[in-house]
């Protein structure tokens, strides 16, 4: 008795779907066989020899399987179980265990007696090789079903969250839920393309495979977005956290010899989208990380779309703006890009003024507006997700939302938070701060907002420079006439003056002097280098050159700045560059000092 | 500076403090009558404002003039102040002005 197995066992245990204590024991002993990790629990096959059926422990013995005591292929008796239907399988079952003791550990090989239909799986004979000629294997290909459906009904299909490296064979059934483009790269070892698909099973989990070259060519084509697919002898590695996108510890590479086929003629699934989400009031420390991100808002408000020119490649592409909210009382703006601006952007214009909830997966976190949000070309939109965050949110904001007042992300993020989290109100510092401090920018360049007063533009400077109408850098006069860019190697009949000047600001604490160039000088001086130098050239009573400059002095900014150092007559110096100039909001400002008259005080 | 007749700065809560005294107020119209106007304080009080200022009158308007009740003021000055005004603001500096920070304001 202590080496074997309940006769008929699997067949009691279908007989009686459930055993709990208090029931009368049948004393069923089964084998383990297919011994594995699910999550944080473990699956495997009980085998009495006759049945298999699908089984899975517990996780509190969890640590019985780690210790030892319950081994693969060892026995099992079954103290308390149910037996429950395989959703959309009505023909397979698995039990699920709740109690039980173990036996006898591993037995040196699977217990099997003679094979007899039942309602578990039918145990096949490992290998068996029946010796056939070609063209009778021909004749059964043929004859038989697609292949995907046989690989299907040959082979147990692994959930995606169950694969790692160290496992042998495995067929994995998922759904292309992204494909990206076919990219070629150069290196030292030579140039090659490759391309990559997300894959989503049943249970939604995401895995990337990755195809090189000859694999990349082959499958290229197979991979069609959206299409089911069969999937075997790929190899799994650890995902490179630099250029994960999906949630998963490892990613897949496919090569020439993996397998894969379209999932035809099979009831489909539809993967439900698993989404990692963060509060509005969350997002400062996303802001310029590689990390993708999902979130789910109450629609505050839907732009028309308009057409923005990519500045590398100057097409015009469509996009949209969004204004979400949620329970944090915050609002973020998301650019919708390309498609999702037309497409699902109409669809939630028309519907804006119902304030649906979405969610979208993937978007990036940029420092435009404080933070904002913007699509990539996976990213997904879902409206009024059918799941538990949207139904809370929407009662939220049906009960309460509504009639609070919300700010925007950018503009209140408390300057307390992480050091990723960069607004023009929350890293503000005053001049002081800057000049006090001669160290500041060793490292690498450090960012801060000031509001400044323009006190000094020096009019005998060198304020711009010749530059290419197309690139933008420095041109030099040709030998006969016009303009040679060195950089685009060519030679143009005019060419533009770009501003790069030094102004000198202040504030209640101090004053610098900036680097400004072109666009931001253009902001400052209130127009462009061409026409100020138009201006030079005038001659007359009045200077228009000097009122210009005149105009610009003593007036105030809001000024995004870099620090950094340079080495300037083997002397390290304090070089501050202007990245971004914008007209002062009042309002805002003087909640910001009231926010500070209130900081002092607590501090007193 | 003429600093022989201050104003204080007040919403609809401090006007009472200031019964026969000269006061500055930004509100929020919300109705103007013959010889008054009806309007909204900052801390969303309704005052009326006796007088009749010069139409046309923007959304938001200051007034000075002398505090009659807690809740009137007889207006001298009137200001349009426009349509999009930080009412919030408003109502922390008349907070801090009559408050602990009084001694900075005249």
């Amino acid at each position: 008795m202590e080496n074997s197995v309940t006769q008929d066992g699997i067949a009691t245990v279908l007989a009686n779907q459930s055993l709990d204590s208090s029931s009368v024991r049948p004393e069923i002993v089964v084998q383990v066989v297919d011994l594995k990790p699910a999550g944080n629990r473990y699956t495997f096959s009980a085998n009495d020899g006759k049945m298999k059926i699908k089984a899975m422990l517990p996780a509190t013995l969890t640590s019985d399987i780690i210790s030892g005591k319950i081994q693969n292929l060892g026995l099992i008796r079954l103290l308390e179980y149910t037996v429950n239907d395989i959703p959309g399988k009505s023909e397979e079952k698995y039990m699920l265990i709740t109690k039980c003791e173990a036996v006898a550990s591993a037995l040196d090989s699977e217990i099997k007696a003679e094979i007899k239909a039942s309602t578990g799986i039918m145990l096949k004979p490992k290998h068996e090789f029946v010796a056939k000629s070609a063209s009778q294997i021909i004749n059964e290909q043929r004859g038989n079903a697609a292949p995907a459906a046989r690989m299907a009904m040959t082979r147990r299909v692994h959930p995606l969250v169950s694969l790692n490296p160290y496992q042998g064979s495995w067929t994995i059934k998922v759904r292309v839920t992204n494909k990206g483009v076919m990219r070629t790269y150069k290196n030292a070892r030579g140039e090659g393309c490759v391309f990559n698909v997300e894959l989503t099973d049943e249970e939604g989990t995401q895995i990337q495979a990755t195809m090189f070259n000859a694999a990349a060519r082959k499958f290229y084509d197979r991979f069609e977005m959206g299409k089911v697919y069969y999937i075997s002898r790929g190899s799994l590695k650890l995902a490179n956290k630099q250029f994960k996108t999906v949630q998963n510890d490892y990613e897949m590479t496919l090569n020439e010899n993996s397998e894969v086929e379209e999932a035809s003629n099979e009831e489909m699934f539809t993967p439900e989208t698993k989404f990692n989400f963060v509060p509005i009031d969350e997002l400062g420390t996303y802001v310029n990380q590689k990390d993708l991100i999902d979130v789910i808002g109450v629609v505050q408000s839907v732009s028309p779309t308009m057409s923005i020119r990519r500045k590398n490649d100057n097409e015009m592409i469509p996009k949209r703006d969004i204004t979400l909210a949620d329970e944090t009382k915050k609002t973020v703006v998301v650019s919708l890009w390309n498609d999702l601006a037309t497409g699902i952007g109409q669809e939630l214009l028309d519907m804006a003024d119902n304030h649906p909830v979405i969610a979208i997966k993937s978007l990036k976190v940029g420092a435009f507006q404080g933070v904002s949000l913007s699509t990539i070309s996976r990213s997904n939109v879902v409206i009024n997700p059918n799941s538990p965050e949207a139904t809370k949110l929407k009662s939220w904001y049906d009960a309460e939302g509504k009639e609070t007042s919300m700010s925007a992300i950018g503009s209140g993020m408390s300057s307390s938070a992480n050091n990723g989290s960069r607004s023009m109100y929350s890293d503000r510092v005053f001049l002081s701060h800057i000049t006090s401090n001669p160290s500041l920018g060793e490292e690498k360049p450090v960012f801060f907002s000031t509001r400044a007063y323009i006190s000094f533009i020096k009019p005998d400077q060198t304020m711009w420079y010749r530059a290419c109408k197309t690139c933008n850098k420095k041109v030099t006069e040709a030998m006969d006439s016009g303009y040679w860019c060195e950089s685009c190697q060519k030679k143009d009949q005019e060419c533009s003056l770009r501003y790069i000047m030094a102004v000198k600001v202040s504030d209640s604490t101090g004053e610098t002097w900036l680097s400004a160039f072109n666009d931001e000088a253009e902001k400052i001086i209130g127009c462009t280098a061409d026409d100020l130098n138009d201006l030079k050239s005038e001659e007359g009573e009045v200077n228009e050159f000097q009122t210009k400059l005149k105009e610009a002095t003593w007036s105030s900014h809001l000024f995004r700045i870099s620090v950094s150092q340079q080495e300037y007559n083997s002397e390290k110096r304090q070089r501050i560059t202007v990245r971004g100039v914008s007209p002062i909001d009042f309002a805002a400002e003087t909640r910001l000092l009231l926010q500070d008259i209130s900081k002092n005080k607590t501090s007193q | 500076m003429d600093t022989s007749s201050p104003a204080a700065f007040v919403n609809g809560a401090l006007l009472r403090r200031y019964i026969g005294q000269k006061v500055r107020a930004v509100i929020q119209v919300i109705r103007s009558d013959v010889g008054s106007v009806i309007g909204k304080s900052t801390d969303d009080q309704q005052i009326v404002v006796k007088g009749s200022p010069q139409p046309p009158l923007t959304t938001y308007l200051e007034v000075i003039g002398i505090a009659e009740t807690d809740n009137t003021i007889r207006a001298e000055v009137w200001t349009n102040f426009g349509d999009s005004f930080d009412v919030q603001n408003y109502n922390e500096l008349c907070k801090l002005a009559n408050g602990e920070f009084r001694h900075l304001f005249i």
